[in-house]
């Protein structure tokens, strides 16, 4: 019988000392970020309350708790809040940046349709003339698709090695059509291949490089790639010798995306600087911060 | 003209592939055609015409230096055009209503076959043409030649301006930087500001000094990209952030993303009036 009777006084009070507990946190917590004149004006006004009630000693303490409170930890506790909302806030924006990147990232280097049409039909011109050369596109196509579709290609951020090897595969496609109007040398620095870099940007450079430097010329030309590392940034330049740049074209949806993808991914830290060589063509690089996986 | 002669093309791209694609379909849909020759680009095709003057030739769109439109005002006179196009030129809608012959790459069999048969017809018209200008109805024939002529210059005439229609403004903008040309999209400006000898360019993240004057920029840009806001100033409309007043009641304008404030002159106050 007297346990029966001790449990629900035992509850009570632990229910009583837990709410009490509660409270007096939310009220630190109040005392310690409210301003000085509201706390002020509180207790002018609880004051008058306690006067009426009659508990004004148990009122004074707890006001002179309020101000020690506030004097001690107010300005801590204050710059944890604020803390804390910034965190929220910036995880906020950072999920927010990151899917726009991927959006973005899908947009950039779009396979064109009729470059599938020319490859295939220039895959079923060769079979009938040279085999050899009709399964290298063959493999070069593949191996281009694999890496380039939307649907399994990687976003965001890839690999150095992978994104040369895509635009390996389209510079050797699109030799076997433009055969001598095209020439293409790559040079990667020892080492870089595992580095990180964006996805499909070099691809993007490489397209505008043919479009718009050597497809317009009868003779045709060259393209560079080089990949570099300056210090701690990666350095990636497509140099090509084609026609430069038309001073009135407008600079284009690949280039305003890789631009817009780079402020996303590493703020000022990375940038696309586009220059004329003294000998004509174009020259496109793009500077980011040099990371190893 | 006698019924047996050979009908001879002329095939033109600047892929070589794409030439071989074109051959070998051709050989199999009309086998008795004759390929007299081929070019790599415009200006050679326009250059190998008088002496191969082919009855027909193919002719690519997108070619280096003269393109296929460019090359067939120059050759339609002579001989029968069939355009070869990519899937998302343009031109095709065109090409509809002008009743021209085109092709799309790359070419289908069914297709090309549907090409052939009109040009069979077309050849078989033209020489009948030729036959009845020589006896009786020789001015009927002639004007139904030149109106035909004629369209296809207007289709022509149309296309060329579709191409070059829209006014060119500076889009790019140069400057020396160490021993480099850097090219500065107009996309990337902020603001020019011109500083006595010099202009001086503003990015989001670097400033350059160019010589061209405010007013020369100020004529080449495109006037709904840049506003000249000032004497000195020349701002990109989709930088502007807001134009607040000073203390002294001059108009300030805020950029995105800088502190700095740029002055609006009395002379362009009336660009931020309020409605």
């Amino acid at each position: 019988m007297k346990t029966q009777d001790e449990n629900p006084i035992l509850h009570f009070v632990i229910n009583v000392a837990e709410t009490l507990s509660v409270l007096w946190w939310k009220f630190f917590d109040w005392a310690a970020v409210v301003s000085w004149f509201s706390l002020g004006l509180t207790s002018f006004v609880a004051m008058i309350f306690a006067g009426f009630v009659g508990i004004g000693p148990f009122m004074m303490m707890m006001i002179l708790a309020a101000i020690l409170i506030k004097a001690a930890a107010g300005g801590k506790r204050k710059a944890e809040l604020v803390a804390s909302a910034a965190i929220t806030r910036a995880e906020v924006e950072s999920l927010e940046r990151r899917l726009l990147e991927a959006e973005m990232a899908a947009l950039q280097a779009q396979i064109e349709p009729h470059f599938l049409f020319n490859t295939l039909a220039l895959i079923g011109q060769l079979i009938a003339t040279d085999t050899d050369r009709a399964t290298a596109v063959h493999a070069d196509l593949i191996k281009y698709l694999r890496a380039a579709l939307p649907q399994i290609r990687q976003q965001g951020i890839g690999q150095l090695g992978q994104q040369i090897a895509l635009s390996r595969a389209y510079l050797s496609i699109m030799q076997a059509r433009m055969q001598d109007r095209l020439q293409y040398k790559i040079e990667v620095d020892d080492g870089l291949t595992d580095a990180q870099f964006p996805s499909m940007m070099i691809q993007t450079l490489v397209e505008n490089a043919i479009k718009h430097g050597l497809e317009p010329k009868i003779l045709g030309g060259s393209i560079f790639i080089t990949a570099k590392r300056h210090n701690d940034q990666l350095w990636l330049e497509v140099v090509d010798s084609g026609m430069g740049l038309n001073l009135h074209a407008d600079q284009g949806v690949g280039l305003t995306n890789i631009r817009e993808r780079l402020k996303m991914l590493y703020g000022a830290k990375a940038c696309l600087i586009i220059e004329t060589p003294f000998d004509g063509g174009a020259c496109f690089r793009i500077q980011i911060p040099y990371l190893n996986r | 003209m006698d019924e047996n002669k050979i009908v001879s093309a002329m095939l033109v791209d600047d892929e070589a592939p794409m030439r071989d694609y074109l051959r070998a379909s051709l050989l199999k849909v009309w086998p008795e055609l004759h390929i007299c020759g081929e070019a790599s680009n415009g200006i050679a095709a326009v250059e190998q015409i008088d002496a191969l003057s082919p009855d027909i030739i193919f002719l690519d769109i997108r070619m280096p230096g003269k393109n296929g439109i460019e090359a067939a005002m120059q050759l339609s006179h002579r001989t029968q055009i069939v355009f070869v196009t990519a899937y998302n030129e343009y031109a095709i809608e065109a090409f509809e209503r002008g009743a021209v012959d085109y092709l799309l790459k790359p070419v289908e069999y069914e297709r090309l076959q549907q090409t052939v048969e009109r040009l069979k017809l077309r050849l078989q018209e033209k020489k009948a043409q030729l036959t009845a200008s020589l006896s009786m109805g020789h001015a009927y024939a002639q004007a139904k030649q030149i109106e035909q002529a004629q369209q296809m210059k207007q289709m022509l005439e149309q296309l060329m301006q579709q191409q070059s229609s829209q006014r060119e403004y500076l889009r790019w903008i140069q400057a020396s930087v160490g021993n480099a040309l850097r090219m500065i999209s107009t996309k990337e400006i902020l603001f020019f500001r011109s500083d006595e000898k010099y202009t001086l360019v503003q990015t989001e993240q670097a400033e350059y000094l160019i010589r061209k004057s405010l007013k020369e920029l100020e004529d080449e840009l495109d006037p709904h990209e840049f506003w000249r806001i000032h004497r000195s100033t020349l701002v990109r409309v989709s930088a502007i952030a807001e134009v607040t007043r000073d203390f002294r009641g001059r108009q300030m304008m805020g950029l995105k993303g800088r502190d700095e404030k740029l002055e609006v002159s009395r002379n362009h106050a009336h660009l931020f009036q309020q409605m």
